[in-house]
């Protein structure tokens, strides 16, 4: 939620505000995961205790001024802010859209594969023979082989240390299989604690399976259910999403318990394991253990998915939004770097999008990109004078020398700008192709080839490949690696890329020709590749022609890299040199940057360093770096603790507090009485010692809830302990 | 009469008013019949003696034992104690020998009923006849969760049943005998309860508390009544104990069921001498061998084949590897062929040792750099002695720590020994969460190369673009520790008594934090003090 | 009925007397200074003077204290009917004192034809009580508490004894409080308050003589001539009965049980596992019977325990056992994978397994209770790390390895150095 909360840190303009409580809203559900971020309700307290002393500022109009020209240049911004609102919504939504159906895809076939794995195991245990009712309830186990006991366990490898990404995967199994009939009962670590032991979750089952009401964790209650009104014609199964997290003893005993009823009910427990695959093991006891005939489902791990997540959202005709070089690299690094979840990417890219919304007055163009309807006709009946001034002050357009005059080229403009990424995208897909065979990730192909000043260009002047091949520390460059990879392919998988290309660029003639041209020697190094292939020819021969086959492989390599070059060269306009761009690029990566990992204790410390930048209020504003009793009394407090050491002498400050908001400099105080603090000072002049106690106390009381200070201890009571210092 | 006015008025005390209404009651479909006394006894047909003796191998005495000790018709008995090893046929031999003899008897196992009231409940449902089913809300026929009230509710239903068996006697010709039998299984288990030593003494003592020579009593422990006198003295029941299975007696378990015996003895031959020095529990060894056998079978076409020698020794030799590997394993993960990953079977080794030589140097979950760096402090932090961070992670990343390192470890030897066997009682140290941090940022800091072009391309201004990165990141760092704990990789260890802030250990494998130390670039053999 | 073989009846007879303690009993209160007559005495007494009474039934477990209690109440009961009421408690069941008054009002309640609410409070309850104690000494009617496992009733505040002595301490009411315990010091347990209203009579149940033992088994074994069974076989058994315990090996065979355990309950179970293992074709029993019995009373659990330890057990124990040795004060799995390994390497054992086999191993002994974690805290550390120790002797240990089916010689090698 810190997000959020910093989106609301941003410089009030009512349109940041609406989005920013949708935002808030929209961040709601994945709450729980930002459990730590506890320092952040701090900042949360204080922002919001600005906004009362905001309402409560005696000059609302001025403060509303001011909110306006922070709100940004664009004159009748309501009007805009409101329909790019709107125009906001279309594209999150198209974009999201757009996520699921590419996450519920990645799923599907795993899914569908626990799904078989169920009913088959499921048809080998009913085969083995019905029981009758008498036998199905009795107490005491059906005697058979000891292989009977077994219990089977589908452990589903989420290949990732987080869970936020796979608690909707496993909702979406369990609703899977319930469609496919199966009973399905979901527990989490937290049905497992040590303190409930067994019969909590247990209890949990029941209350699942049987009916809401059952209080009695009795397995016996699950075996007679089971044997009523046919639920004996689908298996059972039991859905523990994370196994890491529940106390292992009471995990083992209910799989003894369970396993001792395996043949009466058929349980199938789907393990989600986030680590490695003998998570389990290190959990379990040996007992246990050896009661599960376990069978292993591997999810597509986060970078795949984000790759696929990338792919659909940016490189196929999607929405039209997207984002700069930096923003890109900034988005990677925060995968890479701080938590590898697609939630957070999903929430980085909602962000940007968010912001450039509420920053770029023409993104409001970009309802025509995603509802791509060709003609930008009314488009441009949005063009306000003001707009089209605006657009003409863009960057990318006073670089291109685009001068008002060829104002009514606009829409010519915007078309292409339309058109625009598609060979850009077609480039990097076919790129991506040739770095799967050295497992590159699209994402690191994404983010270098955005690059504006196209840099990997350098690699293809002889000396960059010569250097390339002797440095071995290949991972700098994404595409120095596909040009060295290219040398060890082998002929099979060269047509195979070859191929896979053809299909990219078949709407795009200019490569695909290109492309086409490559088949014919293609085809000469498949045979010579055909030839040394039968065993019997003698060896010279075989290594004459392998030399043969060598050459041939060389100048095919060659001559596909020459490919990749012209593509680069010719095609790969990054968005950012194309004038217009603004429209749909989102750009500004320190916006971003803060919004992320919105560190919010420096920020609650800077703000209440200047806290008159949030309550624009004259009284303090031209100040400089003298404390004024105008200002509000946390931000005193702050300010006179900063002079402190480590420890701070409650009395000094509170003497040091009293002497800046008493009277003594009676002037300031009597200009400032008029317009400050009407509400809260109703005594005299002086203000009362008692009062002063009580706003010190008050304000000290919100620097401990901002988490700035510690309270005293038992041994130094007279003494509080600075949590912050100035960042 | 006054026994009828009280159970009204339990009924009226307890929560299941609708439920204890009616012990018989009508099932909700017709199907089947309602329960009678004769649904008490195995219910199949009983099996002879021959039959029950050939069914278990290595058992002769024990069954002999217990038929005797329960002995003929009508005859009362002492109570009877069947222990042993988990999975030496106790529980099975009971049952059974009751099948054998044709009586009734009431089964509850301390297992699946994993609290007293339960326990009392099961018995008492069972003696009434009473089946849980949606009509009467899968309630119990009578509540009652303190053994006082236990015994007087058994002492009745006992008595009904003894009379309806008296009934029945005369007109059934295969008759029952007018005696009932409690088996109570897992006895063992109760000894972990709350209370459980109260529920055991009072177990034991059910025979003289009740003074029914009709009830015969069997327990089943996976514990030898010996270790149950810690509690209090008893009057211990009759014991009949169940050894391990000899090598001879489970092969002869083992080819009991097979079809093609031939086949499986040879296979038999091989493996069951080297897996027995491991284990001889059946169950253990019948998923083991299910799998080997499969293997075993591959090269074979035809399974009905009575192998020859040459065709044994070749089948040894390409099961051999497996046997081994079986050896080494305790559970085994198989992954469907339309899985994602094609290695297939796939053996968990605790030596992460062979054919897995691409597990070896990457790591098969994602997880966040920060996180990794995380995890290597924790590793750090509970490894080396908190002494040593400051030569460790000087200003020259812990370059000059060999030099220290071999005047810590060149003090004198048999303090070392002291010092060595201290670590390995205490496992992996507990540390503050400052520590955590402190040692985070060091190695992140000095990771930081290998973090940047990590992170980004090319080196110039996107290393500035990182170092925003890393001094930004301290903010998302709690998170990190918070996902590392629920991973198991680092645990809460209580709080230190003297401040109170809680520590933490790690609790990640060596060779783990070497493939994330890898996955890094990180030289965490440098840093990591050897004693 | 006539039809089933008379072997089989006769085993039937002899295990229905063996079960029914009454009839273990009664040769035993025979003589006039047995426990049976001095109890009789007193209750009786108090029962005709109508006074008060209370007694304590003291003896190791199975020496008979309650069949003999029982036999008394049996005869009292008989010689004064509707005089006595008998309330039973067992500790076991009633030691919390809300639930024993509740016991007592039920029973009351039952022998009096009265209607009993579970809703009764507490205080009804002990109301009741003394209420029906005052009834019944109005009407002359004993009332005798019997408070089995006399000692666990001393264990909380003691408040049932308390109301019921003190209840007793009035002239109206009549009744007879004994205590059965095992407890030697039972009447120590005492609050004062109690101890003080507790009239010290005690009744010591010592171990059955030889010769009560000689009686004993004739009592038992031995068939009645009556017609219930063809005359000749009667005959047979008793002669064969005789023969065997008149044979000196089986003198020595009951000297060494009595040595080992000397209640007769103890006793009783010898002879019913020796009846039951009765040949049902010669319909006779024989020394064999007693030996085979013997020898399944007397077992030696550790020593099954290691004799059922697979070679890895085995190994993982001598290790244990050898870091006992070296007297390193504590030690976890860790340090005994150590020694394993050092062994090993020493050694080079065919059987060196991974450490995971080698947990699993580790726990299969936990669960037999052949070693156990040191102590109970520290369940957050992981099991490897836990000091662990052994729950057998260096003896029982080796004489296990001795007797075991298996056992590699190096082992036994590496125990004794």
């Amino acid at each position: 939620m810190a997000p959020s909360t910093t989106v609301a840190d941003l410089p009030p303009s009512s349109t940041t505000d609406s989005f920013n409580s949708s935002a808030a809203a929209e961040e709601n559900d994945i709450r729980p995961f930002f459990v730590l971020h506890k320092a952040s309700s701090g900042s949360k307290s204080t922002a919001t205790v600005k906004a009362k002393r905001r309402i409560e500022s005696p000059s609302p109009k001025l403060a509303k001024r001011s909110e306006i020209e922070s709100a940004g240049e664009e004159e009748g911004g309501h009007f805009f802010s409101t329909l790019r609102f709107k125009v906001f919504e279309t594209v999150w939504s198209k974009i999201d859209n757009t996520i699921q159906g590419v996450l519920r895809d990645s799923n599907s076939k795993v899914f569908s594969g626990i799904h078989d794995w169920i009913w088959e195991s499921f048809e080998s245990i009913r085969s083995s023979g019905a029981l009758s009712l008498s036998e199905a309830v009795r107490s005491y186990p059906v005697l058979s082989q000891p292989s009977s006991k077994q219990l089977f366990t589908a452990l589903v490898l989420t290949r990732n240390l987080e869970m936020v990404d796979d608690l909707s995967t496993f909702e979406d199994l369990g609703s899977h299989l319930k469609s496919q009939g199966c009973h399905v009962a979901k527990l989490s670590s937290t049905d497992f604690s040590a303190k409930n032991g067994v019969g909590g979750c247990l209890r949990g089952l029941l209350r699942q399976f049987v009916m809401p009401t059952v209080d009695v964790a009795d397995v016996t209650i699950l075996a007679s259910w089971y044997r009523e009104s046919g639920n004996d014609k689908n298996p059972v199964v039991v859905i523990v999403d994370d196994t890491e997290r529940c106390s292992g003893s009471v995990l083992s005993e209910l799989i003894l318990i369970l396993s001792e009823w395996a043949v009466k009910v058929p349980v199938f427990i789907i393990m989600g394991v986030s680590t490695a695959h003998d998570a389990p093991r290190k959990i379990l006891s040996a007992s246990a253990l050896q009661r599960l005939c376990a069978t292993r489902f591997t999810l597509s791990s986060p970078a795949e998915r984000m790759d696929a997540v990338l792919e659909a959202v940016f490189l196929k005709p999607c929405s039209g939004f997207t984002v700069s070089h930096k923003v890109a690299l900034c988005m990677r690094s925060y995968f890479l770097c701080q938590d590898g979840t697609l939630t957070s990417f999903v929430k980085t890219l909602k962000i940007a999008c968010l912001q450039h919304f509420s920053l770029e007055p023409l993104s409001i163009m970009l309802e025509h990109f995603c509802q791509d309807n060709q003609l930008p006709g009314e488009g441009t009946a949005l063009l306000t004078e003001a707009t089209m001034k605006h657009a003409f002050d863009l960057p990318s357009v006073t670089r291109n020398k685009i001068t008002r005059s060829t104002c009514e080229m606009l829409p010519q403009f915007l078309l292409d700008l339309q058109r625009m990424p598609n060979p850009w995208c077609i480039v990097v897909l076919c790129i991506y192709e040739a770095g799967k065979f050295d497992k590159l990730r699209l994402l690191d192909i994404f983010c270098e080839t955005l690059d504006p000043e196209a840099r990997y260009l350098k690699y293809f002047s002889p000396p960059a490949i010569l250097n390339s091949q002797s440095n071995v520390s290949g991972r700098t460059s994404v595409i120095r690696r596909v040009l060295r990879k290219l040398r060890d392919l082998s002929p099979a998988q060269l047509s195979s890329l070859l191929k896979s290309w053809e299909r990219l660029t078949a709407e795009f003639s200019e490569i695909n020709d290109k492309v086409m041209e490559l088949h014919p020697f293609m085809r000469t190094v498949e045979a010579a590749g055909q030839r040394p292939g039968i065993p019997t020819s003698p060896k010279k021969h075989a290594s004459r022609s392998n030399s043969k086959l060598e050459k041939e492989l060389k100048a095919m390599t060659d001559k596909i890299s020459a490919v990749i070059e012209f593509m680069l060269r010719e095609y790969m306009k990054p968005v950012e040199t194309v004038p217009f761009h603004e429209i749909l690029c989102f750009k500004n990566v320190d916006k971003l940057q803060s919004a992320l990992l919105g560190d919010p204790r420096s920020r609650i410390q800077s703000d209440l360093l200047e806290s008159h930048n949030i309550l624009h209020c004259m009284c303090c504003s031209q100040r400089g770096t003298t404390l004024l009793p105008s200002m509000h009394d946390t931000s005193i407090l702050y300010m006179l603790a900063q002079e402190h050491a480590e420890v701070i002498n409650l009395h000094d400050w509170y003497q040091s507090f009293k002497t800046i908001l008493s009277p003594r400099n009676s002037k300031a105080k009597t200009t400032l009485k008029s317009k400050k603090r009407k509400d809260r000072c109703e005594e005299p002049e002086a203000p009362a010692e008692a009062s002063i106690q009580a706003r010190f106390c008050r304000a000290v009381m919100e620097l401990q809830i901002a988490g700035l200070i510690r309270m005293p201890s038992k041994r130094r009571p007279d003494f509080v302990q600075r949590a912050a210092f100035s960042t | 009469m006054t026994r009828e006015e009280s159970s009204k008025v339990t009924r009226r005390s307890t929560r299941f008013s609708s439920s204890s209404v009616t012990v018989e009651n009508p099932e909700p479909n017709p199907s089947h019949h309602p329960p009678t006394v004769s649904d008490l006894t195995f219910g199949e047909e009983s099996i002879t003696l021959d039959a029950l003796l050939s069914n278990f191998p290595g058992r002769r005495s024990q069954i002999l034992d217990l038929v005797r000790l329960i002995g003929p018709l009508d005859s009362p008995a002492l109570p009877v104690i069947a222990y042993g090893d988990a999975s030496t046929g106790k529980t099975s031999v009971v049952l059974q020998v009751f099948r054998h003899l044709n009586r009734p008897f009431v089964y509850s196992s301390c297992r699946t009923c994993c609290t007293p009231r339960i326990l009392f409940e099961s018995i008492l449902n069972q003696l009434l006849l009473h089946r849980k089913c949606s009509s009467n809300g899968y309630a119990s026929a009578k509540r009652c969760d303190k053994p006082s009230d236990f015994v007087n509710l058994l002492r009745e239903a006992l008595s009904n049943v003894v009379e309806t068996l008296k009934s029945t006697k005369l007109e059934r010709k295969s008759s029952m005998g007018k005696m009932v039998y409690l088996v109570v299984d897992h006895v063992d288990l109760i000894k972990d309860w709350d209370k459980g030593a109260m529920i055991l003494q009072f177990l034991f003592g059910l025979y003289s508390v009740l003074k029914m020579p009709q009830l015969g009593i069997v327990l089943i422990s996976g514990l030898s009544p010996d270790v149950y006198y810690s509690n209090v003295g008893y009057t211990d029941p009759l014991p009949v104990y169940f050894p391990e299975y000899s090598e001879e007696e489970l092969r002869q378990i083992f080819l009991k069921n097979q079809v093609n015996k031939k086949l499986y003895s040879a296979f038999l031959d091989v493996v069951l001498r080297p897996l027995c020095r491991v284990t001889r529990r059946v169950e253990e060894l019948s998923t083991t061998f299910s799998s080997l056998f499969r293997k075993y079978c591959e090269p074979l076409d035809d399974l009905a084949i009575s192998p020859n020698e040459d065709l044994k020794r070749r089948l040894y030799s390409n099961l051999k590897p497996h046997i081994t590997s079986c050896l080494n394993e305790i559970f085994r993960v198989s992954s469907r062929p339309h899985d994602g990953d094609t290695r297939g079977e796939r053996r968990q080794k605790a030596s992460y040792s062979c054919e897995k030589g691409e597990q070896l140097e990457m790591l098969d979950f994602h997880m966040s750099t920060s996180a990794k760096y995380l995890l290597i402090a924790a590793f750090l932090a509970s490894r080396n002695p908190a002494t040593l961070d400051a030569s460790m992670f000087d200003s020259t990343g812990g370059m000059d720590n060999r030099k220290r390192k071999r005047k810590a470890s060149e003090k004198s030897m048999e303090k070392k020994e002291m010092a060595e066997q201290e670590a390995v009682m205490k496992g992996p140290g507990s540390f503050p969460l400052e520590r955590l941090l402190a040692i985070f940022q060091c190695i992140a800091s000095v990771g930081d190369s290998s973090f940047g072009d990590d992170a980004e391309e090319e080196g110039e201004e996107e290393a500035t673009g990182y170092d925003k990165e890393s001094n930004n990141m301290m903010s998302d760092i709690l998170l990190q520790v918070s996902s590392l704990c629920d991973a198991n990789f680092i645990i809460k260890s209580g709080s230190c008594p003297l401040e109170g802030s809680i520590r933490y250990r790690s609790m990640v494998s060596e060779d783990l934090s070497l493939k994330v130390a890898r996955s890094l670039s990180f030289p965490l053999s440098k840093y990591l003090y050897r004693r | 009925m006539g039809k089933e073989n008379p072997a089989e009846k006769a085993l039937n007879l002899i295990r229905g007397r063996l079960c029914d303690p009454t009839f273990v009993f009664r040769p035993l209160s025979g003589s006039s200074d047995s426990n049976y007559s001095k109890l009789k005495f007193i209750v009786s007494t108090s029962i005709t003077e109508g006074c008060n009474n209370s007694i304590l039934l003291l003896g190791p477990r199975g020496s008979g204290k309650a069949a003999v209690l029982d036999l008394v109440v049996g005869d009292l009961m008989e010689e004064y009917p509707d005089s006595v009421t008998l309330i039973r408690l067992n500790g076991l069941l009633h030691s919390e004192d809300n639930c024993a008054f509740k016991e007592i009002a039920r029973q009351l309640c039952m022998e009096h034809h009265l209607l009993f609410s579970k809703m009764a409070s507490f205080d009804e309850n002990s109301q009741f009580i003394i209420a029906m104690l005052r009834e019944c000494g109005l009407a002359h009617k004993t009332i005798i508490f019997v408070l089995d496992e006399f000692d666990m009733f001393a264990q909380g505040k003691q408040r049932l004894l308390y109301s019921l002595l003190d209840a007793m301490q009035s002239v109206t009411s009549q009744a007879v409080v004994v205590g059965i315990s095992s407890r030697l010091d039972a009447d120590q347990l005492l609050e004062k308050r109690v101890r003080s209203r507790f009239s010290h009579r005690k009744i010591l149940f010592l171990p059955p003589s030889r010769e009560e033992i000689d009686s004993l088994l004739e009592h038992l074994l031995s068939l009645p001539a009556d017609s219930s069974f063809p005359s000749g076989y009667v005959s047979q058994f008793n002669e064969k009965i005789k023969s065997i315990t008149s044979d000196t090996r089986f003198k020595d065979m009951l000297k060494t049980f009595l040595n080992a355990n000397s209640t007769v309950n103890s006793f009783l179970k010898f002879i019913f596992r020796a009846v039951s293992s009765m040949n049902l074709e010669s319909g006779l029993l024989s020394l064999e019977n007693f030996k085979t019995a013997l020898s399944s009373m007397q077992r030696q659990p550790k020593l099954e325990a290691v004799r059922d330890c697979s070679i890895l057990e085995l190994y993982l124990l001598v290790c244990m056992r050898r870091l006992e040795v070296k007297e390193q004060n504590s030690y976890n799995f860790i340090s005994v994978m150590k020694e394993y390994k050092t062994i090993h390497d020493s050694f080079q054992t065919s059987d060196y397994y991974a450490q995971n086999v080698c947990l699993r191993a580790f726990e299969h002994l936990r669960e037999r209770e052949v070693i156990c974690y040191a102590e109970n805290r520290g369940q957050s550390q992981a099991g490897e790390y836990r000091p662990m120790k052994l729950l057998i002797s260096a003896s029982e240990l080796h004489q296990g390895m001795r007797s075991h089916a298996c056992c590699p010689a190096i082992l036994l090698k590496l125990l004794d150095h």
